[in-house]
């Protein structure tokens, strides 16, 4: 069930330089919301900007109703929602999209996150862990930024249990390198293959190269696509991924185009084609 | 209160077909109508038009298809659809089982898939009117090719006229010289009524990338950005021709609606804003009723065409 809503800002947390938490009070989101799903803020009165910003949930309390969102401010549509206060209400659509397939048997996880990747993830690795189903000890997060200081969440992250690995691209945390370097490295010392299931967010270029990896090495990746989107209903065809159906139907191979809004954001890495 | 507010009669007729209020919602801008349903009760609304229908399924134009541009939006969907027979299947009897009037709109590549859908939708039960689009920008043929030239919008509307009994509704590209001179030639092909505007060809480019920032590289351009045209269109062709208007162009409340009414514009479709905010229609219809009951207004169609000029 999708809801309209006005919902009030409980809480705006300046977590580095440029990234921004933000907490609404929203039952219907905090009840309704899987980890994948996102949801799609006005930002504005004015018709500039003009269209909703689409935010992957960040985080969800059932039991104080609250769903979090985070963010980088890249634009004027994220500067102006960094300067929301706490108590202004905005205008919420949610919980959109489809959600991570979590596997019910005991096999490895692998979350593999590059910079505002983390959000989905963050809310799909406390979801692991709190539904004990899986083992926190089968679950690895390899997480990579630009530098040190950009990271988030890395108290969450060791409260949560679960083994994490840091990069960073110039070195100053962790591995030197990309997320998908370290995933590569990696690979067969976390027990990546095919029987493993594979979670990753991230820039539009490691989403390429996670595709192109998990197609090489047939892997199961799910992956949280990040684009424009008018809607966010399925009704526009606005905001469209190239997708090629992997399995033995008639219709595999046949290459198509997917709604990121309804059909994803979470897409099997194998069966789409990014630029 | 409630009872003097349903003393005021909202309806309005285009030939023989009675609509319950002057909102309608646009094509392309409300799927196929199940995509709202969850979020208010379609009943409510005047119409729905459908996204355009053609005779085989269309997979659109590569992304990036759409991006913000200010107060409006360019998209370049390029009729991304799933066909008529997939249509009737499976999109028809969903929208039947409302109460309110549903418009399909239809698009081709050539007059003959004009009425091969039309021929299709002519068994099809539950649609009470067409809306043709000889205006789509987005589309390598047909499309906006048809509504450019008033004897192609002539000939494509008059052979779709002697293939059906649906009422039709010629909806029109603002990309033109003279959209008067198209809007008088379906009139005489036998339209019911004109629905106008499409939306205007337009680019965006990213200067650090030096790229245009749609895949098509232009596309249409929607939102308030474009209201004071399609005003003006509405007014001009509300001048020249005899059959009702139905006025399109960034309307995002009921001072805008108002505004096209008094233009001329019989009824009023809902496009972009339905994006923004999905109960944009809804908020309209109450807002109509609550000026024509401030206003002592018995019935809305009264305003129509009432703009005043001069003293």
């Amino acid at each position: 069930m999708v809801f309209q809503k006005k919902v009030k800002l409980i809480s705006s947390e300046k977590l580095t330089s440029d990234l921004f938490r933000l907490r609404f009070f929203c039952p219907e989101v905090a009840k309704g919301a899987k980890p994948g799903n996102f949801a799609h803020i006005r930002i504005s009165q004015n018709t500039t900007p003009l269209l909703r910003r689409a935010f992957s949930i960040f985080d969800v309390d059932l039991k104080k109703k609250t769903f979090d969102i985070l963010f980088k401010v890249v634009g004027l549509g994220t500067k102006i929602l960094s300067e929301k206060k706490k108590g202004e209400s905005l205008d919420v659509l949610g919980p959109l999209g489809n959600s991570f397939l979590i596997s019910s048997k005991e096999q490895n996880l692998v979350l593999v996150a590059g910079g505002m990747g983390i959000a989905p993830l963050m809310f799909l690795a406390s979801y692991l862990v709190k539904s004990e189903k899986i083992k926190r000890e089968k679950i690895s997060f390899l997480y990579g930024e630009k530098t040190k200081n950009n990271f988030v969440c890395l108290g969450q992250l060791k409260k949560l249990g679960v083994k994490t690995v840091l990069t960073t691209e110039d070195g100053t945390k962790g591995f030197k390198g990309k997320v998908t370097d370290l995933f590569l490295k990696r690979r067969i010392k976390l027990g990546i293959g095919k029987n493993c299931f594979i979670y990753s967010c991230g820039p539009q270029k490691m989403m390429k190269k996670m595709s192109e990896l998990s197609k090489k090495y047939d892997l199961f990746c799910q992956l949280s696509l990040e684009t424009h989107m008018p809607c966010g209903l399925g009704a526009c065809f606005g905001c469209v991924v190239k997708y090629i159906k992997n399995d033995t139907t008639p219709l595999a191979g046949q290459a198509t185009y997917k709604r990121i809004c309804v059909d994803g954001p979470i897409f099997d890495a194998r069966e789409v084609e990014l630029d | 209160m409630q009872e003097r507010l349903s003393l005021i009669d909202l309806k309005v007729k285009i030939g023989k077909i009675i609509f319950k209020n002057s909102v309608l919602v646009a094509s392309g801008t409300f799927g196929y109508g199940e995509e709202y349903s969850e979020l208010f009760d379609l009943n409510r609304l005047g119409g729905i038009i459908t996204k355009s229908v053609t005779l085989n399924p269309r997979e659109g134009n590569p992304p990036p298809r759409t991006c913000e541009t200010p107060s409006g939006m360019l998209n370049s969907i390029g009729l991304a659809n799933i066909g008529i027979e997939k249509f009737i299947q499976e999109k028809l009897p969903f929208l039947r089982k409302f109460n309110t009037r549903i418009i399909v709109n239809v698009a081709g590549s050539t007059v003959d898939e004009y009425l091969q859908v039309v021929e299709k939708l002519n068994r099809a039960k539950g649609v009470d009117m067409l809306e043709i689009n000889i205006s789509c920008p987005n589309v390598v043929e047909g499309g906006m090719v048809f509504g450019s030239d008033p004897e192609c919008a002539f000939r494509c509307v008059k052979s779709i006229r002697k293939a059906t009994d649906y009422p039709l509704v010629t909806k029109l590209t603002p990309n033109v010289r003279d959209i008067g001179e198209i809007a008088l030639a379906v009139e005489d092909a036998g339209s019911d009524c004109v629905s106008l505007i499409n939306t205007l060809v337009g680019m965006a480019i990213d200067s650090k990338t030096k790229k245009p920032l749609l895949a098509n590289i232009t596309g249409g351009l929607s939102g308030p950005a474009i209201k004071p045209v399609a005003l003006a269109m509405v007014w001009k062709v509300a001048q020249k021709v005899k059959i009702p208007v139905v006025g399109i162009g960034g309307i995002t409340n009921t001072e805008d609606a108002l505004e096209f009414l008094l233009a001329g514009a019989s009824l009023i479709q809902v496009g972009t804003s339905n994006f923004i905010d999905p109960q944009t229609a809804i908020k309209i219809i109450e807002g109509l009723k609550n000026y024509c009951k401030g206003n002592k207004i018995s019935k809305i169609k009264s305003l129509i065409g009432k703009l005043k000029i001069g003293d």
